[in-house]
């Protein structure tokens, strides 16, 4: 009995059922309708009520949005906080909770669920890829998988980057928590259904067939699957959980800093967070805004994307350029929120391990922030074949060539940091230094794909899998990877296990290299992106055996990692206060936090990173009054 | 530490590494054989970028490696490094160095392109009509007022499906500049021979356009390069590049394949990619 109430109080068990309860009532209300109406039932209209219902639904059941219901009856409710009364202290990890520790560690949990799925998916088509010809699945159901994979793994990085920005800004700038904390759990509870929804996409009618770019006319015509829908309302919702993450995370930084920490005091990943949610906060909408027009287009036939639409009231007919254009005002930019919070982690964490300042702070503050810009200007670089107006695609390769230069002074200042430093190679050392050779393997490869006349052989092609795939985990999956090693001590007050860790990364790292260095070698010999089957006369057989096999090595390395840290926190070792001696305020305090972060406000008296000044510190406790 | 004098060790460190990652990068991405005009031009830009590649990788790579060597931790030795913030000279030096860089690339990037879409007609230039549509190929050629003649053969590709195989085949005169006019019927595609190294995506209710020059006789294939749905992978054709007199029988005449003259023959023509790495 205990066990079912526990059960029965969880948050996420009452989101599951609200999404459920939510689908229900609105493929009946819909159906209710039509039927009233003497109209024929439309399974299109009743996926989209039942999905855009599920997601209240679940929001609604899990109590999120309870307290602001009060609040619009005048019920005044306190901020709840601590352990839950009556229940164990863990299922407050498993509930609405208002705490942005607990909140960011149902990120950063959620996020690894999300990438696990994510990579399941990735192996399957990678077997089927192994060889040419058909394996075991069908061209569709391989369809599904790889845009499944690409929009699950999306979802898993943006839930990996809330994760770091929830839990580390605040302690960091010395906050007891977000501004808004109730808007800080919404923006978590509204990505679990966005994240459903997707990945019921790939099993409600017949999945979906589209990459996760959804392009019309192909998420579109006629007869293309139900999952379509699917995967387009959970990409939208989801987008609530960025811009209302961004907001409060902006303002948290701008009006929560402890005394004395001015902009240029603040340890970089703030910077870096800054940068990120200047860009969640600005581009969202406009996918957001594409992918309700694509909807319309499905549901209602409005004919945005629709070259032959027609409404006899002289319309102009649609464009399906157009789409492109929306969706990467927003999505190339948020390539940049994938990977800024991953380059600040590798900022932050190199000069602890080196023993010296960062090489030259400000230059690489301000090169977040410059990439950021840069990143607004060049989303019609994906659009290079496309068939847009050519005078466009010259100021596009331009911008896009400038994205180097902010790119080129971090890496440089990465080298300059090292240099003269007393350098130890600890595991979260290790995958930031994984992170810097990845992410230089990315970053090169990426001119060649912004000069136009290169790009037309390379576009589409598995050169640019192999790119992104660089970027994605040089900027994300290994700086992400780093943090929780670097910070599992303060999180859980265990220490990780270091010989696991260190194999983790010696087999996720080489095996890294292998898989994308192939992945663009098929792509400049003349792999197209997206296929299911490849022609054996282009001589990739071998490659790509090589790419299945470094897969599967990538994945087996990620399960040693969670069994790490699963089993580390059941050890009875203690970790010091300060296990890195890092100069950052969270590790002059013991671990785990408290509710509040610090029994006593500490003020800013120095430089972050001022390593190798005897007797420097950069906080101290601010002295009580009367001291 | 004597800094310059492991700058200096590190820097010299980076030429022979440069040489051998360039070197590694021409072996193992070796483009595919250039059967256009535009290719050789491209290829030239390519090659630009692979030694910068190997340069940039190599400056990056020797400089953080010799520096982890150098500057490692020695054992008992709990202090820290030396209190350097930055460089504000070094900071300029590759920020401006990198913008020069990149403004040549996007100069030459601009000519090259300018180039490559030349609107402008050329004297001897074919036209041709290219129609996609889930999961096949049409072409025609309407100054010739005729389509392409069907494959009579069977197909040549090996990985395909027999079901839906294309069996149109796009025969292009060697060294004529070819201007495609292209349209789809149905959703977005992309025409991409990776031999001529060009791609265009084709868009319902438009017209976009794709110009090159085949230069090289030979059985090339078409791909599409642009997810179209269920078989996206089996929407290919195969190109034919055939001498002028070819493209008179085979085209112009339309005489069978059976009739026309030996050297028009699948098995006179060499097939790319030539797997035979």
């Amino acid at each position: 009995m205990r066990q079912l109430r526990i059960l029965f109080s969880l948050g996420i068990v009452w989101a599951l059922i609200g999404q459920a309860a939510g689908a229900a009532a609105g493929l009946f209300l819909v159906r209710a309708i039509r039927a009233a109406a003497n109209l024929p039932p439309s399974a299109e209209a009743e996926l989209v009520i039942a999905a855009m219902f599920s997601v209240f639904g679940s929001l609604l059941f899990s109590g999120v949005l309870t307290d602001w219901l009060k609040w619009c009856v005048g019920i005044e409710t306190p901020l709840r906080h601590g352990d839950p009364d009556g229940l164990p202290a863990w299922t407050r990890y498993f509930s609405v909770d208002y705490n942005h520790k607990v909140i960011g560690i149902q990120y950063g949990v959620t996020s690894i669920i999300v990438l696990l799925v994510g990579g399941i998916l990735a192996i399957i088509f990678r077997l089927e890829l192994s060889w040419p010809g058909e394996q075991f699945l069908t061209p569709e159901s391989y369809n599904t998988i790889f845009s499944a994979h690409g929009i699950i793994m999306i979802a898993s990085i943006l839930l990996g980057v809330g994760a770091m920005v929830n839990y580390l800004v605040p302690m960091m700038i010395g906050a007891s928590d977000m501004a808004f904390p109730r808007l800080n759990a919404f923006s978590y509870w509204i990505a679990i259904p966005s994240a459903i929804l997707i990945m019921a996409g790939m099993v409600i009618g017949d999945g979906w067939e589209t990459g996760w770019v959804g392009y019309p006319p192909l998420s579109t015509i006629d007869g293309s699957p139900l999952g379509t829908q699917l995967f387009i309302l959970g990409f939208y919702f989801n987008g609530f959980s960025s811009i209302a993450g961004a907001i409060n995370l902006l303002v948290t930084v701008m009006i929560m800093r402890a005394k004395g920490m001015s902009l240029w005091r603040m340890p970089i990943f703030v910077w870096a967070a800054i940068a990120t949610s200047l860009i969640q906060f600005t581009a969202t909408q406009t996918v957001g805004a594409a992918q309700l027009m694509v909807t319309t287009q499905r549901v209602l036939k409005l004919g945005f994307f629709d070259p032959t639409f027609s409404n006899g009231l002289g319309w102009p007919a649609g464009d399906p350029i157009l789409y492109q254009h929306l969706f990467w005002f927003y999505s190339h930019p948020v390539v940049y929120v994938f990977v800024l919070p991953g380059l600040g982690i590798i900022s932050e964490l190199l000069p602890v391990y080196s023993r010296k300042p960062l090489f030259g702070y400000k230059w690489v503050a301000l090169s977040s922030l410059g990439i950021a810009l840069v990143g607004f200007l060049v989303w019609a670089h994906h659009m290079f074949t496309s068939g847009m107006a050519d005078v466009l695609r010259i100021p596009f390769m331009l911008a896009t060539l400038l994205v180097a230069i902010p790119t080129g002074v971090k890496f440089f200042s990465w080298v300059g940091t090292i240099w003269g430093g007393k350098v130890t190679f600890e595991t979260p050392m290790l995958f930031v230094l994984g992170a810097i050779s990845v992410f230089l393997i990315g970053g090169l490869t990426g001119p060649i794909l912004g000069t136009i006349p290169t790009d037309l052989h390379l576009h589409d092609s598995y050169w640019v899998v192999g790119h992104f795939h660089a970027t994605m985990f040089g900027g994300f999956v290994f700086p992400f990877f780093a943090a929780i090693y670097y910070w599992y001590p303060k999180i859980t007050g265990h220490m990780y296990n270091e010989r696991l860790g260190k194999i983790h990364f010696w087999l996720m790292t080489p095996g890294f290299w292998l898989m994308s260095l192939g992945q663009m070698q098929v792509g400049i010999w003349g792999m197209r992106r997206r296929i299911y089957d490849y022609d054996p006369a282009l001589g990739i057989e071998f490659t790509h055996a090589l790419i299945t096999l470094s897969a599967l090595i990538i994945g087996w390395s990620v399960l040693i990692m969670i069994y790490n840290l699963i089993t580390s926190s059941r050890t009875e070792r203690v970790a010091a206060i300060n296990p890195w001696g890092s100069r950052s305020p969270e590790w002059q305090v013991p671990s785990p936090l408290p509710e509040f972060n610090y029994y006593r406000p500490f003020e800013v008296v120095g430089e972050p990173y001022d390593y190798g000044v005897p007797g420097s510190v950069y906080v101290r406790d601010v002295p009580a009054a009367g001291d | 530490m004597n800094y310059k004098r492991h700058l200096v060790i590190a820097s010299a460190l980076v030429v022979p590494v440069t040489v051998i990652a360039y070197f590694l990068i021409a072996i193992s991405y070796k483009l595919p054989f250039q059967g256009s005009a535009e290719a050789v031009k491209i290829d030239v830009m390519m090659q630009a970028h692979f030694v910068l590649i190997a340069f940039l990788f190599s400056l990056v790579a020797v400089l953080m490696l010799y520096g982890l060597v150098v500057f490692r931790r020695r054992e008992g030795d709990d202090g820290d490094g030396d209190h350097i913030h930055g460089n504000t000279t070094l900071e300029i030096l590759w920020t401006v160095v990198p913008l020069i860089l990149v403004i040549g690339f996007g100069i030459w990037g601009v000519n090259l392109l300018n180039e490559l879409t030349d609107a402008e007609a050329k004297p001897n230039q074919l036209l041709v009509h290219v129609q996609g549509q889930r999961w096949s190929w049409n072409f025609s050629y309407p100054e010739l007022g005729v389509n392409a003649p069907a494959n009579e053969r069977a197909m040549v590709r090996e990985v395909d499906d027999p079901n839906d195989s294309n069996n149109i085949d796009l025969i292009l005169p060697v060294n004529r500049p070819i201007v495609l006019e292209m349209v789809s019927i149905d959703v977005l595609h992309s025409f991409w021979v990776p031999e001529f190294r060009v791609k265009q995506d084709l868009v319902p209710g438009q017209t976009t356009y794709l110009r090159f020059t085949p230069t090289a006789v030979g059985n090339y294939k078409l791909g599409c390069a642009e997810i179209c749905g269920g078989r996206h992978a089996y929407m290919m054709a195969t190109v034919r590049v055939v001498s002028e007199a070819c493209f008179d029988q085979l085209v112009v005449q339309q005489l069978p394949l059976a009739e026309a003259d030996a050297s028009c023959q699948y098995e006179a023509m060499p097939n790319y990619p030539d797997s035979a790495k």
